[in-house]
This record gives C-alpha cells, structure tokens and sequence, in this order.
C-alpha cells in the first residue's frame, strides 16, 4: 500500500462516519429508548419514567398477547415455507432455465411491477379476488366446479397468508435467483458428464450452491412477515393479531409501554430467527 | 490395426448449424483405442463444438456418432461413459477436492458403496499426485492442483474415452510444459484413449500421437505429427503450424506466379486454392545482389527476436507482407542485418509445397 497507515485509517473514519453517525441516532438510541420506555410506570392518562416490571408481566399473564406471540411465529412459518416453495421453481426458472441475460432480467422486472403501485392497495386488491362475490369464487362458480362461493377465502388466516405470500415472494426469488445465475454452466456440464440425472445434480450441485440466496431470501421474508400489521388488519376482519398489530392498537390508546415490551419481544424474536439463518451459511464467504 | 475392433469411436457425417453459420460440416472420422489424439484448429474453427457434441452437451443436426460400435447420438450427456475435462476445470466450488473426484462414483444412476468409492478415490490421488490434499477445499489449491483433481474426477469413472478443452490453457507456461509430460504418461498407464483440443500448435504437435487439424467446421488434415508439420495438407494448415510463410498466386506451368515474382517448384499437392509454402527455417538471407539457384525475392529487413535455440527474423516484402525466416543457433552464429536493408531470401526449390 502506498497510502501510509496513518492517512488511510483516518480516510476509513471518514467513510464510515456518515453511516455510523445516522445508525447511531436512527437506530441505537431508538432501540435503546423502547427498552428503556418498556421498564417506565404506565397508568391510564399518563406514562412516567419510574422503573417497573409491570408491562412485562401484563404482556406473559395475557393469553392474548401469548396466543398473538404463537400467531405470528405460526403464520410466520407458513408464509416462510409458502414463499419459498412457489418461489424457489420460480427463481430456478429465471436464474438458470432461462440462457439469456437479457430474458432473465426481464422476467425479474415482471416479478417487481406488483410494487409500482403503493403496499395498502396491493394487500386491499386481495379483497375483489378472495370475498365471497368476489373474482375466485365467481370464476370457481362459472366452471361449475363449486356450487356455493367458499367463504373461508376471505377474513381468516388463509387470506392472511395468501397475501402475505404474494406480497413477499419476489424477496425470495431474487436472492435465489441472483445465486443460481453466478453458478458456472461448466459445472452443471461437469456433473452431467459425470454420470449424474437432474435430481441428482439438484441436490448435489444447484441447491447447495443456492443455499447462501434461500438463506437471504428466508431473511428478507421473516423479517418483513415478523413486523406485518396492515396485512393481517386488511385482510383478516381483525380475526388475526400479530404482535405488530398489537403495538399498533397499544400505540393508538397511549400504552407506550406496553407498546414496547412487545417492540423488545419482536426485535429479539427476528434477532434469533435472523441469526439461526446466518448459522446455515457463511454468507461473508458465500457473496 | 484398422479393424472395426480397434476403434473406440467414430463420427459419421456428423453435421451442426447456428443459423447461417456451419459450425461443423459433414465431419467423418474415426480414432483407435488407446491413443492420444490431439485437435488442432483457430478460434471459430469449431473444435470446441466438435468436443461437446461428441460428449452430448450438444446435439449434431445431422450424422451418427459411435463409442465402442454402440450409436450414441440421440443418449443424453450423463449416459454416453465419456469423460470431458474443461478448459476452466469447472470444479463444485462447495466440495473437497476427494468429493469432487468421487462425484461420478457417488451420484451416477448405480451408485457405488460409500467404501469403494474412498479406495479408488485414494488410488487415483495418488496417481495424479495429489496425496494429502483430499480434504481441501477446491478453492485452497493450486492451478495445476485444480488440473489433477479435474482430470482425477474424470478418470475415477474409468471412461474409455476422455475428452480434454484446451485443458493447459489457464496455466501458465512453466506448469503447462509439466503438466504436458504428466497427461501423456497418466493417458499411457490408463490406456485410455484422449480427444485434446488446442489452440496451440506446439502443443498439438507435442501431444498428440495424430493430430487433427480442423478448419471452418472440416477435417483438413488427420495425420502423425511428423506428416502435418513436413506436409501440410492445405495452405490453410501451413498457416495454422505457424512454421511456413505462405504466398498467394497461381500456378504458370513449372513456376508459381505471385506479386514477388516467379517461384520454382518441383512438387505439387492437391488442394482447392492455390498457395506456395516454404518452411521458416528452410529460407536462406543472400545480400540482395548475390546470384545464386533457386526460388527467391528481395525484402527488406524489419527486425529480429532472440528464442534462445533460434533467432527469428522478420523481413516485409512488396506490399507489406512479412516474411520470417529462422536460423537455428546450431548452425552458427547469428548473422547481424541492417534494418530498412534490402536483402534477397532464398531456398531451395524442393523445400517449397506448392497446392494447387
């Protein structure tokens, strides 16, 4: 290196400065502040900073907040597994199938257009397809297939979940696929020269090679489904409460506390879920 | 030895189009077992299309192809038993390098048990010298370590026959000579028999037990090394060898007409376009007055490359073509030109290959 030692860590101080001066005071002291207002006294009109444990012992005696803590790691897991089952055939087709770059990009642009139009009407448009005159069932009518509209399509977990699916799916794709179009055609080559079948060179070569791309994927999705409250509130008729929906209603009647110990429950929550997917693979080795 | 038996394969009129453009036309030949074959051709000459068609990554448009008296044309890749080397080893990033070489064994339609797979793993480590580094990771090895585990990968499946893509070319050049005295002494243990593409006609030449020399998508010549680099058989395979200065012309009874003048000649070879060929080496620099016998024309001069057993010089004859002439060091000291000079380059007419 021709820069002295001395210039060029000073120069790294300066890179970083921006980015450690906005984390600090848009992320730490705010994550900092939630745990710290999780400790204060509540009462009805008025919050003050006496130190109690009384919001976090309301939170773990409420079957309430308990069976929502179970919802949304249940549908969390659905949507999960839901998101990378229809997402990852998907990303295989675009990031491997498909030969030209050109073809792949486009296809990917395709899985994005549902987010040129604003979050709120992409999950309320669910509502003219899933209610009961709405389009499924018509079309499932029509066909003669049903012959009274399934209701259960609309305000329950399933219209939860199918949204939330759609809504998350290309996070998954496009990690997966990023992955799957760096892996060297010779290699695949390589494995069918070798005497290997599809399902072989699957499981053996392409998967393992797309693992790093699930992983983010999985990373993306959990941590978005895991602070999901305008979904479940749009399309579950109030019948599903995640703990984000929890902190909004507690938000909007003044319980800031007890708005954040659920705030500390879910950022723990998505910390041990973000750092079980981080154990599956070196991804500062991988990417 | 030119009984049916003593062939591990055949292409019979094997044809393949992009478009417009002939990769491969009506190519026909036929290799013996146990033997080294190397494939020499320019880029765009199709010699990488001809590999990957024989090894089923792509499907001629036209024409048998056989292994062992068996038509394989229409099997897919991982069923036709040929083993493919690639130019860029294209080893599995995630595997050690003992998975990589048992991969075959492990994961074909039969596979092996896991304990035989481990011996014949270790027995062919220690073949291509590769002892102790069977827990490694493929990205913890060097570039001619990465040689020996693809072409380890390859042999472990025992195929009869093993394909080789430009396999020397991303090493470097002190590795690569190595490397070429290690693959002609593996493929003689083995018996195997080896399909070697090259760009290199020092390579082709070296490797080979016949070479191939491929040109626009056809069979120019299939000969001993010795034959190809003595007797070209058309002017395009002169220029290839890189040994011979080729002119252009026409033949005018007993001479060949060009823009530098007549050329004797005293043998003629069959060829669709004319071309007078004379070897670097065969072709004496006189003082540009001097009379002597035999074909010669004036140049001047340009420069000169020192190569250690030989000097290399270029001189430029009329309209810019350049002319090199090499003189091995074993024939004397090197004589000194003055650049710009004109000089008279001579040889004797029956050095020349004149097609026609």
């Amino acid at each position: 290196m021709a820069v002295p030692a001395n210039t060029s860590s000073k120069t790294a101080w300066w890179l970083i400065a921006p980015g450690v001066v906005w984390m600090a005071l848009f992320l730490v002291i705010p994550i900092l502040m939630i745990v710290y207002v999780s400790f204060w006294t509540q009462t009805t009109f008025k919050i003050e900073p006496t130190l109690t444990f009384a919001s976090w012992q309301q939170f773990f005696a409420s079957d309430t907040y308990i069976t929502s803590l179970f919802t949304t790691v249940r549908i969390w897991l659905i949507v999960l597994i839901a998101t990378l089952v229809i997402g990852y055939p998907t990303a295989l087709y675009v990031g491997l199938f498909v030969k030209s770059k050109t073809l792949s990009t486009i296809l990917l642009v395709i899985c994005v257009i549902p987010f040129w139009t604003s979050f709120l009407i992409r999950v309320l448009a669910w509502r003219p397809m899933l209610g009961k005159e709405g389009a499924i069932n018509i079309v499932l009518q029509k066909f003669g297939i049903i012959s009274a509209p399934i209701e259960a399509l609309l305000f329950t977990e399933l219209s939860v979940i199918i949204g939330m699916t759609q809504i998350y799916c290309v996070f998954m794709v496009g990690p997966i696929a990023f992955m799957l179009g760096r892996i060297d055609p010779n290699i695949i080559e390589a494995s069918r020269d070798l005497g290997a079948g599809f399902w072989r060179i699957f499981r053996k070569i392409i998967f393992p090679l797309s693992l790093p791309g699930v992983v983010v994927g999985a990373i993306f999705v959990s941590v978005m489904v895991l602070g999901e409250f305008a979904t479940a509130s749009a399309l579950s008729g109030r019948k599903v409460n995640l703990l984000g929906n929890i902190i909004v209603t507690q938000v909007g009647s003044l319980k800031w506390a007890l708005a954040s110990v659920v705030g500390v429950i879910l950022t723990i929550l998505m910390g041990i879920v973000v750092a079980l997917f981080l154990r599956i693979v070196d991804l500062r080795r991988e990417l | 030895m030119m009984t049916a038996d003593a062939h591990i394969f055949r292409l019979d009129a094997v044809s393949k189009r992009y478009g417009a453009t002939v990769a491969l036309d009506k190519i026909t030949l036929s290799v013996e077992r146990n033997e080294y074959v190397s494939l020499l051709g320019p880029s765009g000459s199709g010699k990488t299309v001809l590999l990957r068609t024989i090894a089923g990554f792509e499907t001629p448009d036209e024409g048998r192809i056989e292994v062992n008296g068996r038509d394989i044309s229409s099997l897919p890749a991982h069923e036709r038993g040929i083993g493919f080397v690639f130019q860029n080893f294209a080893l599995f990033p995630h595997l050690t390098v003992a998975d990589n070489i048992g991969f075959g064994l492990a994961n074909r339609n039969d596979p092996l048990p896991k304990s035989e797979i481990a011996d014949r793993v270790n027995d062919i480590i220690k073949l291509v010298g590769l002892e102790g580094l069977g827990g490694r990771g493929v990205g913890q090895i060097s570039g001619g370590q990465k040689q020996r585990v693809a072409l380890a990968r390859t042999l472990v499946t025992e195929p009869k026959l093993i394909l080789l893509d430009e396999p020397l070319g991303a090493l470097d050049a002190n590795l690569r000579g190595r490397m070429r005295n290690e693959l002609r002494a593996i493929r003689e243990r083995l018996g195997v028999t080896f399909l070697h593409v090259t760009g290199s006609e020092t390579e082709a030449l070296a490797m080979g037990d016949r070479v191939i020399v491929l040109d626009q998508g056809h069979i120019a010549q299939f000969d001993h090394p010795d034959h190809v680099y003595s007797k070209p058989a058309t002017p395009n395979v002169a220029k290839f060898l890189n040994r011979y200065n080729v002119f252009d012309g026409s033949i005018a009874g007993s001479a060949f007409k060009t823009e530098y003048g007549d050329l004797a000649f005293t043998q003629k070879t069959k060829s669709d376009r004319p071309a007078y060929a004379v070897r670097y080496d065969r072709v004496a620099v006189d003082a540009e007055a001097s009379a002597g016998k035999g074909p010669s024309l004036p140049a001047n001069f340009i420069a000169s490359e020192y190569l250690g057993s030989s000097i290399m010089y270029f001189f430029e004859a009329v309209g810019g073509k350049v002319i090199e002439v090499e003189h091995h060091l074993s024939n004397g000291a090197p004589k000194i030109f003055e650049p710009k000079k004109s000089y008279r380059l001579r040889w004797k007419p029956e050095d020349a290959i004149v097609f026609g």
